[in-house]
C-alpha cells in the first residue's frame, strides 16, 4: 500500500514537471491576445529555441508593461515541437482549435515548419515563421504563410558569391544534418559546385543529436576536400570542429551560419578558427541604432548575455506579428475574421527591425534581409566573427586555414 | 585505404569503451534485480553535470581526475536512494510493467529536472590536454580520447576483479544466476541489491564524465547512450557482464565501419539492425543471458 502511494506520488511529480516545462502558460483573468509560439524547447536545439524565446519576451514584456494592446495583454503560448514534424503538427492543431490563437509565430527547423505551415494554411490561420531556411515553406503558394527569416538561396547568396569570385575551390565535400535544413543547403551548394566546376568528393549525413562524428571526419580526411559544407546547428557544429582537430583534419569549413551562437564559441573555443558561414549576428551591425538599442536592452534584461542571431530573429518575428495585430485593429468575437484581417495586415508589413527592413513579397517571404559571409578569426586567442566579403562591408581580410600544428 | 580502416576501428573502440561503461551497469542491474532501467543513461548525464560543477573549483588534471571520483560517488549515492526508495518498494509487487513505467517516469523527471536546474545550453567538460592531437603511423587521435579508452579499460578491469576475486563480487554473480539458491546460501539479498545498483549507477556516472569530455553535456544527453546500452546488452546477452564488454566494443566498431563502408545515413540504425538479428537468431545474446523471470 505504502509502495503504491509512493509510486503514485512520484508519477505525479514527474507529470507536473513535464507539464510545466513542456508548455508554460499562465492564463490571465481578462481576455488576452493569444499568440502561439512553436519551437524545439527540449532536445539538442533547446538552447537555440531559448535564445529565440528571450528575444521574443524582450519585445512582449515591453508592450505588456505599457498596458498591452487595447488594454489587453499579449499572451505568448509556447508549444514544444522537439524539432519533430509530427509533434509540431500536434502542437499547432492545439494552438488553432483549443487555444484559439490569432496567429502562430516562432518555429525552428525547416522540416517542422513545412508541416506546421500546411496545417495553418488548411485551418486559415496566419503563421509567421521565425527561423527556418528551406524555400519550400513559402514557395507552395500558401497565402496564410509568412517568413521573417531569409530562405536558403537568400541566406547563402553572399557566401556563394565569395566562393565563386574569391575562393574558387577545386574539390568540395558535404557533411550535413539528415533533415530538410541539411538537404536544402546540399541542393544549393551542389548546384554552385557544378557552376564553378568544383568536384564533389562526398555527401555525408548525420542525425540531430549525434555526438560522434569521427567516422565521417576520418572519411573526409582521406578525401582531402578543399572546402567542406557543414550544415549543422550549434552542438553538432561545435563537436565537429573539435573532432576535426582531434583527427588532424584541415579544410575550409563553410556553414549556413545558424551555428554561430554563444554556446558554439564556448564549446568549440579556438578550434572553430577559420570556419565560415552567413550571418545576421546583431553584434556585427552595432552602427545601426536599432540594433544597438536592441543589444543594449537585451543585455540589461538578461544580465549581460550577448544576443545571438536567434534572439534577434525571435525579436523581429514577434515585432512583425504585434505590428500586424495592431494594424488589423482590436480583436472581435469572430475569430476567423480577426485571423483574416491579421493576414491582410501582415502582407502590408514594412518595418525597420534588427535584421534590417522587413517587407514580404507575394509568397510571404521577406526579401529585404541580406546576410553577409563571415569568418571566425581569433582575437587574443578568443574566437570572433568578422564579415570578410564584399570588400566594402568587410571587417577583416579572409584568412586561409592553416594546418593544426602551425596554429597557435 | 588501410589507414582509413584502422582509423575507423580505433574511432569505434573509443566510442565503444564508453558504451561499455554505461551498458555494464545496465546489464548488472538487470541481471541481479531484473530491472530494465530506462533512466540509466540519465545517471550518466548527472555524472557529467557533477563534473561540470566540480571542475569549476579545481581545474586542470587534478580537477578532471577528481571529477571522475566525484561523479562516481555522487551518482552512486543517487543510485542508492533511487533503489532504496523507488525501485525497492515495487520489487516486492514484482510486475515488470510497473518497474518499466517507473524507470520511464524517472527518465522524464531527470531530463526535465536537469533542464530546469542546469538550463538547456550545451556545455563541455574542459579537456585537461586542450584537445592535443597525436599523429601515429596509421591514424590520428587526441590524448584525451586515448585516456578515456584507458580509464574505461581500468574501470572494467577493476570491476571484473571485484566480481571474480572478492566474496561480495561472487555473491553478486550468484544472485544474478539464481536468486533463491543465493538466499538459501545465506547471501544478504537486500544488501546485494543496493550494492549492485550503486555500482551500476557509479559506472554510468563515470561513463558520463568520459562522454561529456569527448562529446558534450546537455540535459538530453542520456537518451542516446541509453538506447545504445540496451542494444549492447541485448547483443551480449541480458545480464551478462562479459557480454556487455564485448557487445560495447562490437557495437562501436560496427557503427563506424558500417558508417564508413555501407552508409553514413544508417550509422545509427546499425545498432537496431543488430538487435533485431540477435533477437531472431540467438535470442539469448552472443554470450548467453540470464533467464527472464
Amino acid at each position: 500500500m505504502k509502495a503504491s502511494a509512493l509510486f503514485k506520488l512520484f508519477l505525479l511529480v514527474a507529470l507536473c514537471l513535464t507539464v510545466t516545462s513542456y508548455g508554460t502558460r499562465v492564463r490571465a483573468a481578462e481576455p488576452t491576445i493569444p499568440i502561439g509560439i512553436l519551437g524545439p524547447f527540449t532536445g539538442s536545439l533547446a538552447f537555440n529555441a531559448e535564445e529565440m524565446k528571450k528575444g521574443m519576451m524582450l519585445a512582449v514584456d515591453d508592450v505588456n508593461a505599457k498596458g498591452g494592446l487595447w488594454g489587453r495583454k499579449i499572451e505568448l503560448i509556447f508549444g514544444d515541437t522537439e524539432a519533430k514534424p509530427d509533434k509540431g503538427v500536434a502542437v499547432v492543431k492545439k494552438f488553432i482549435t483549443r487555444d484559439k490563437v490569432l496567429v502562430v509565430g516562432g518555429g525552428y527547423a525547416s522540416s517542422v515548419n513545412i508541416a506546421t505551415s500546411e496545417v495553418c494554411q488548411n485551418e486559415k490561420t496566419p503563421i509567421v515563421v521565425a527561423i527556418a531556411i528551406s524555400p519550400t515553406i513559402t514557395n507552395r503558394g500558401f497565402d496564410y504563410v509568412f517568413r521573417t527569416s531569409p530562405n536558403s538561396p537568400q541566406f547563402l547568396a553572399g557566401v556563394n558569391e565569395w566562393l565563386e569570385k574569391v575562393k574558387k575551390p577545386k574539390t568540395v565535400a558535404f557533411l550535413m544534418e539528415n533533415t530538410d535544413y541539411g538537404r536544402d543547403g546540399e541542393k544549393i551548394w551542389s548546384a554552385l559546385s557544378n557552376k564553378i566546376g568544383a568536384k564533389e568528393l562526398a555527401h555525408l549525413y548525420f542525425e540531430i543529436g549525434d555526438t560522434d562524428f569521427t567516422t565521417q571526419i576520418s572519411k573526409l580526411k582521406e578525401l582531402k576536400p578543399e572546402a567542406t559544407f557543414n550544415i549543422a546547428s550549434t552542438t553538432e557544429a561545435a563537436l565537429i570542429q573539435k573532432q576535426a582537430k582531434e583527427l588532424n583534419f584541415v579544410t575550409q569549413w563553410i556553414g549556413v551560419g545558424g551555428q554561430f551562437t554563444e554556446a558554439y564559441f564556448k564549446m568549440a573555443g579556438p578550434t572553430c578558427q577559420y570556419a565560415m558561414g552567413s550571418s545576421l549576428e546583431p553584434t556585427l551591425a552595432m552602427k545601426n541604432p536599432i540594433v544597438a538599442d536592441f543589444v543594449k536592452r537585451y543585455e540589461a534584461k538578461y544580465q549581460k548575455a550577448r544576443p545571438g542571431i536567434f534572439s534577434s530573429q525571435g525579436y523581429d518575428n514577434i515585432m512583425v506579428i504585434m505590428d500586424a495585430i495592431k494594424r488589423a485593429g482590436k480583436p472581435t468575437e469572430n475569430l476567423q475574421a480577426d485571423r483574416d484581417r491579421i493576414r491582410d495586415a501582415l502582407r502590408k508589413t514594412s518595418i525597420e527591425l534588427t535584421q534590417g527592413k522587413i517587407e514580404f513579397d507575394k509568397t510571404g517571404q521577406v526579401y529585404t534581409v541580406t546576410p553577409s559571409p563571415v569568418q571566425v578569426q581569433l582575437v587574443d586567442g578568443k574566437p570572433q566573427l568578422f564579415i570578410v566579403y564584399p570588400p566594402a562591408r568587410a571587417g577583416a581580410p579572409y584568412q586561409v586555414p592553416l594546418p593544426w600544428d602551425k596554429r597557435k | 585505404m588501410e589507414s582509413l580502416f584502422l582509423q575507423q576501428v580505433l574511432n569505434g573502440l573509443i566510442v565503444g569503451s564508453v558504451y561499455c561503461l554505461i551498458a555494464i551497469g545496465l546489464t548488472m542491474i538487470f541481471g541481479v534485480m531484473r530491472i530494465s532501467n530506462f533512466a540509466h543513461g540519465d545517471f550518466s548525464m548527472l555524472g557529467a553535470y557533477f563534473a561540470i560543477y566540480f571542475v569549476l573549483f579545481l581545474s586542470g588534471w587534478a580537477g578532471w581526475v577528481g571529477s571522475l571520483v566525484v561523479a562516481a560517488i555522487g551518482v552512486g549515492l543517487i543510485g542508492f536512494f533511487v533503489e532504496r526508495f523507488l525501485f525497492r518498494p515495487l520489487l516486492t509487487r514484482w510486475t515488470d510493467i510497473d518497474i518499466i513505467m517507473l524507470s520511464i517516469g524517472l527518465f522524464i523527471l531527470l531530463e526535465n529536472g536537469a533542464r530546469l536546474l542546469f538550463g538547456a545550453t550545451p556545455k563541455m567538460i574542459p579537456d585537461p590536454f586542450e584537445s592535443k592531437t597525436i599523429n601515429l603511423l596509421f591514424f590520428s587521435t587526441s590524448e584525451i580520447r586515448l585516456i578515456c579508452l584507458l580509464f574505461s579499460g581500468i574501470a572494467i578491469f577493476l570491476l571484473q576483479l571485484f566480481l571474480t576475486k572478492t566474496k561480495t563480487g561472487v555473491a553478486i554473480r550468484a544472485t544474478s544466476q539464481n536468486r533463491n539458491a543465493a538466499t538459501l546460501m545465506g547471501i544478504n539479498i537486500s544488501f546485494i541489491y543496493s550494492l549492485t545498483f550503486v555500482v551500476g549507477s557509479a559506472l554510468a556516472g563515470l561513463g558520463g564524465v568520459l562522454y561529456g569530455t569527448i562529446f558534450a553535456v546537455f540535459p538530453m544527453m542520456g537518451a542516446v547512450p541509453t538506447l545504445k546500452a540496451f542494444a549492447v546488452t541485448i547483443l551480449g546477452g541480458m545480464g551478462n557482464i562479459r557480454g556487455a564488454i564485448f557487445g560495447g566494443f562490437i557495437l562501436g566498431v560496427a557503427e563506424t565501419l558500417g558508417g564508413n563502408y555501407i552508409s553514413m545515413q544508417y550509422k545509427n540504425a546499425i545498432g537496431f539492425v543488430i538487435i533485431i538479428l540477435v533477437l531472431l537468431i540467438i535470442p539469448q545474446g552472443l554470450f548467453g543471458g540470464v533467464e527472464k523471470k
